[in-house]
């Protein structure tokens, strides 16, 4: 298991070099002036001049690669052009945002999902199936922003149970968190949900035709006891992938969701950052967010190796 | 010749509170205390109001830091944290002698050492640094005296360094070094910052060590008598216009900023609910290129002013909440013209054939370059499209977002656009002369070829520049305006209002450049 | 994870054409799907003949109706004609969910099967498919509808360099484990070259999995174009595409919210028939393949 671990972190430097590149051309292309991003439009021409010399925006691009890489190896993330400040400070400012948002999707997402996805696969085809897949369909199937936006219209702004955007640390005020953050939270969550409780019918089905439960079951076991200790244990390994690529998912997710209830998290620290031509910002929080992806990858595929004995990796 | 301001900021008061009795005491708080949350529409990354020109960080930092000079609610300028000025004779020097008791956040006592290190980080890294370009150095003779001298006889100096676009504001001398965007946030104003979390608020409390202006009796556009009467101001990033108006129907927000249009009649039906329309907030616009055909050939900008409807084209800007206005600044500003009005909204269709057949233009392709950052501008340019089609003009709309909209617009002889759209805001609000530095180069917005000016309104512009009297300037103004109307070098559509609303609790909040919020308070 | 997947496939026998379409006519979930994905890809052909009223054409007169007997979707902000934005749109959506398809089609299908069949290939075309996707989709086709600026064809090329590295990863994964069979082993043996391999032996037996994959992806084509859309990244408004009428309509949801509504509720339509679609196909195709991203 620690040399599939190591194997695999080792495999995703390259990845990771690529990645840093990729960004870093993304960006040098993109058309359009960070100053007249960052300065606004009151900025006067004379303004926008005086802000591209303060930038240091006409250095040649490879001296500007060379100066990134030189400062990735000392560990320095550069500084992003419309805070002021480092991209690794202004990434650790908004990650718990995004972390708290995804956790609360994840566990709407594991307790829909899941509960539909055992239910349903333990009444095959009855009503209650058929309810739960006819959820999981259109769970896969509603924008989340089109959702969001339904949920502002009905919840925010008409019956005004929950507001309507803007952001309560939980640290300040745990119910605060809570109420401003559950709209954002489930029109995260039900794509994911619906996912996942398909996933979990199909693999729990799967299980409970091997001959081991009908065994079991044979044996007089009683049914609780065969789909929690049996059943689920093994059906648990497919849904162990779903749930890595879920957290793909729902960091990709916040960028629009948070972008729809204004949340000062991860997702709309870059996305403004791609729109207002913020390079370093971009480069540093893409470099960031990309390595996280690809540790949870990597933690996802050794717990598969160790829940999954047949899984050898060249 | 010396002129002293202290006299006429004092006029400038009258002439802004014409209703306040002569003698009356300063304003009062009628009820102290209380936390109000303001809606703000757009984002702010920093606070640093010498580095930032964007409206939502001096929305946000004006309620905290303080300026020797600012504008008044006429957009004259007044004293703020000096209680005298003097010009030198030869013009080459202004004197300020500052206010004493002036206590900065941090419990220091200001001085003119303070003063100097703001003017010092400024000139290192202020935005609109060039303001000073014409200052040869500074001293600080003693506590309370500031000079400022110049190396050359500059006009409208007073009306530069008074300009709150990107403001000289008065720190303690110890932040003189702090980096670009990261200075710490700490001024004289009514308000200090308790919490900026920057994408989602800023919290702002009242500080109860701040002096108020006894120059004056009432609060008067940026500066004034100003007095803190609530306890706390929260602005809340709010993006979503629809959450904005919900936010205050429920109370959530005591305020908020750029209300849609369409939700005002719902609104207004709601007595907890006050609707304050805050006129001419930006002069909506398009600038033609100049340096490549058809668009560098008069008669065929002159075509273009035929054919537009500015009713349309403003309805669709601002779904029905504008005013028609000719030029560059508004009725209500001291050098408002209506010169050149001949050349606004003409929307006849006939002439605009006859003005196109006569530029010989042959149903080449037209290229409306605009931007979605900012939907009035969008708006604006597709009634635009639709009025030149109907003219029988090959029109076609570029769509791109606001930073690469203005880096092509800013592009020397470029051939990839004919007509750029914009909105200003903040320099017809500061005057003529901020306005119409859009209109020469290096700035110029109708891009003339190669960036060299048309030498009549270069010479007009130098006027406004360097005629010593007041009168002779504005004449200067008028005949720029004139000339860049006639010759269709811009074409203003008319002027933007946005819309403010507050709950009914809110006591004195006027609509201004910015949210203000001092002498306002809150009943229970 | 994809090795897993790719360990315990069987090869399957191509299904006869007729016994295959005979068994996804009595699937369910198939029929409904197409039934939904049908009706709108019918409305899209016929946009031309069911409107009568240009979709950008500006009435401000008109602006802000509500649905009613004249203007069955009501109007926009600018007096449009919702009605035919809406089925324009789904004449858009259809084609930008059909080129990224095709898109993947060829070149996930290139890429895939060139690294799974050359050895020598795969290490280097699969870090770099693993770095595309190691970005937030959506974050990567922002940024890349931004370098090639906002068009209907470029959100196309954008929508195509985010989801191609994920096909390419699925036929590699089928390659990969059809190469060892034995009877392609036999070919190899005697002697036949690469591409007669890759063409009469793999390539077929990797078909199923690859059409299950395009039809979910045809889905998140049309989703994606409408999220991009709606960020201000997608097709150039006034375009109408069901993201743009949205985006437009967003700042009046609360006074008008049919515009934003209609086009949701089309998108769900498409969406929900496309992903019925899949299951079915998935079912009668390649019942084995599970796990779809």
């Amino acid at each position: 298991m620690i040399r599939v671990a190591i194997g695999r972190l080792l495999s995703a430097l390259p990845v990771l070099l690529i990645v840093s590149l990729i960004s870093f051309g993304l960006m040098r292309l993109i058309p359009g002036d960070p100053a007249a991003a960052i300065a606004g439009i009151s900025a006067t021409p004379a303004q926008l001049a005086q802000l591209r010399v303060d930038l240091g925006l006409d250095q040649p691009l490879l001296v500007q690669l060379l100066r990134y890489y030189e400062g990735l190896v000392q560990g320095d993330l550069g500084r992003s052009l419309l805070l002021g400040k480092g991209v690794f400070a202004a990434t650790m400012e908004r990650l718990p945002v995004t972390i708290g948002l995804s956790l609360y999707a994840l566990v709407i997402t594991l307790l829909i999902g899941l509960a539909a996805g055992i239910i349903a696969a333990l009444r095959q085809n009855s009503i209650v199936d058929q309810a739960a897949m006819m959820f999981a369909m259109i769970g896969i199937s509603v924008p989340s922003f089109f959702l969001g936006l339904v949920m502002i219209i009905v919840f925010g702004v008409h019956l005004g149970w929950l507001p309507t955007g803007g952001y309560i640390p939980f640290s300040q005020d745990p119910l605060g968190w809570l109420s401003s953050s559950t709209m954002p939270a489930i029109s995260l969550a039900l794509l994911q949900a619906g996912l996942l409780a398909r996933i979990t019918r199909s693999s729990m089905l799967e299980v409970l035709r091997q001959d081991y439960i009908r065994t079991a079951r044979a044996k007089g076991l009683p049914m609780r006891q065969v789909i929690l200790k049996h059943a689920l244990a093994n059906a648990l390994i497919p849904i162990v992938t779903v749930v890595g690529i879920i957290v793909t998912l729902l960091v990709s997710g916040a960028v629009v969701t948070e972008a729809l209830f204004s949340l000062p998290g991860m997702g709309q620290l870059l996305t403004q950052a791609v729109l207002n031509r913020d390079y370093p910002m971009v480069q540093g929080g893409l470099l960031l967010v990309t390595t996280f992806l690809v540790m949870v990858n990597i933690l996802v595929d050794v717990l598969y190796a160790a829940l999954d004995p047949r899984v050898r990796y060249e | 010749m010396k002129r002293s301001f202290l006299a006429s900021s004092l006029i400038a008061a009258a002439f802004a509170l014409p209703a306040a009795p002569a003698m009356a005491t300063p304003f009062q708080c009628p009820t102290r205390g209380g936390d109000l949350v303001f809606g703000q529409e757009a984002n702010v990354n920093s606070l640093d109001q010498m580095t930032s020109s964007t409206i939502s960080t001096r929305n946000i930092a004006m309620n905290i830091f303080e300026t020797l000079m600012t504008r008044d609610e006429n957009n004259n300028p007044i004293l703020e944290l000096a209680e005298a000025m003097e010009e030198g004779a030869d013009g080459l020097s202004y004197t300020f002698k500052l206010r004493h008791g002036i206590v900065f956040h941090n419990g220091k006592p200001m001085t003119s050492a303070d003063v100097a290190a703001s003017f010092d980080r400024y000139k290192r890294i202020g935005l609109q640094r060039s303001t000073l370009d014409n200052v040869a150095g500074w001293d600080t003779p003693d506590p309370f005296t500031f000079i400022i001298r110049m190396s050359r006889v500059q006009p409208t100096f007073i009306e530069a360094l008074s300009s709150f676009s990107v403001p000289i504001v008065i720190v303690p001398a110890e932040m003189k070094d702090d980096e670009r965007q990261q200075l710490r946030t700490i001024g004289t104003g009514p308000f200090k910052l308790l919490e900026f979390v920057p994408g989602s608020h800023a919290k702002l409390g009242r500080y109860d060590g701040y002096q108020p202006n006894t120059a004056f009796e009432q609060r008067t556009g940026f500066g004034g008598y100003r007095v803190a009467c609530l306890d706390t101001v929260t602005f809340r990033i709010v993006t979503e216009a629809s959450a904005r108006v919900a936010g205050l129907e429920t109370g959530e927000l005591q305020g908020v900023e750029d209300v849609p249009t369409r939700s005002l009649a719902s609104l207004r039906s709601n007595s907890n609910i006050t609707i304050l329309p805050l006129q001419n907030w930006w002069i909506q616009i398009a600038l033609p290129n100049t340096a490549t055909p058809p668009t560098s050939n008069l008669a065929f900008r002159r075509a273009v002013q035929a054919a537009l409807g500015m009713e349309d084209i403003m309805d669709a800007a601002t779904d029905g909440n504008y005013r028609l206005n000719v030029g560059f600044q508004y009725p209500n500003q001291p050098t408002y013209t209506d010169a050149g009005k001949e050349t606004y909204n003409i929307n006849n269709a006939a002439r605009a054939r006859t003005l196109l057949r006569e530029s010989g233009y042959r149903g080449e392709p037209i290229v409306i370059l605009t931007n979605r950052d900012y939907p009035a501008m969008y708006n604006a340019a597709l009634v635009m499209q639709q009025q030149m089609q109907a003219v029988g003009i090959n029109a076609s709309l570029r769509v791109v977002d606001w930073p690469t909209s203005v880096q092509m617009s800013q592009q020397v002889n470029s051939t990839e656009w004919h007509f750029f759209h914009s909105g200003w805001g903040t320099q017809p609000a500061l005057g003529a002369l901020a306005t119409m530095q859009f209109l020469v180069s290096p700035g110029a917005n109708y891009r003339p070829r190669d960036d060299k000016d048309d030498p009549d309104v270069l010479a007009a512009w130098n006027d406004m520049n360097n005629l010593r009297s007041e009168a002779e300037r504005n004449a200067a103004y008028a005949r720029m305006q004139t000339l860049v109307l006639e010759r269709a070098y811009a074409y203003p559509f008319g002027a933007l209002t946005k819309v403010q609303a507050t709950r009914a609790t809110v006591q004195n909040f006027v609509p201004f450049r910015i949210p203000r919020f001092s002498n306002v308070s809150m009943t229970r | 994870m994809s090795e897993l997947a790719a360990e315990d496939f069987a090869p399957q026998r191509v299904h006869p054409a007729r016994a295959t379409l005979k068994r996804l006519f009595h699937h369910r979930l198939f029929v409904t799907g197409l039934a939904l994905f049908g009706v709108i890809a019918i409305i899209a052909a016929l946009a031309p003949w069911i409107t009568d009223v240009d979709p950008n054409r500006l009435s401000m007169r008109n602006k802000f109706l509500s649905p009613n007997g004249d203007w069955v979707f009501g109007t926009d902000n600018f007096g449009r004609s919702l009605w035919s934005r809406t089925v324009w749109g789904a004449q858009l959506s259809m084609i930008i969910g059909a080129s990224v398809v095709a898109l993947n089609a060829v070149f996930g299908t290139l890429i895939g099967a060139a690294a799974g069949y050359f050895r020598r290939l795969d290490n280097m075309l699969m870090r770099v498919n693993d770095a595309l996707m190691a970005f937030p989709a959506i974050l990567l086709a922002i940024a890349v509808t931004s370098v090639l600026g906002p068009s209907t064809l470029n959100v196309i090329l954008a929508l195509g360099i985010v989801y191609i590295p994920r096909t390419a990863r699925i036929v590699r994964s089928s390659v990969i484990v059809l190469r060892e069979m034995e009877y392609v082993q036999a070919a190899v043996a005697a002697g036949a070259g690469h591409w007669r391999i890759l063409r009469h032996h793999i390539l077929p037996n990797a078909m199923a999995p690859m059409i299950v994959q395009l039809s979910f992806l045809f889905a998140y084509a049309v989703l994606s174009e409408a999220t991009l859309s709606f960020l201000g990244v997608g097709a150039v408004p006034p375009t109408p595409t069901w993201g743009n009428i949205m985006a437009e309509g967003r700042d009046y949801m609360r006074d008008a919210p049919w515009i934003i509504t209609i086009p949701g509720i089309a998108l769900m339509i498409t969406v929900m028939g496309l992903n019925l679609l899949g299951d079915g196909l998935r079912d009668v195709l390649d019942p084995r393949l599970r796990i779809q991203q």
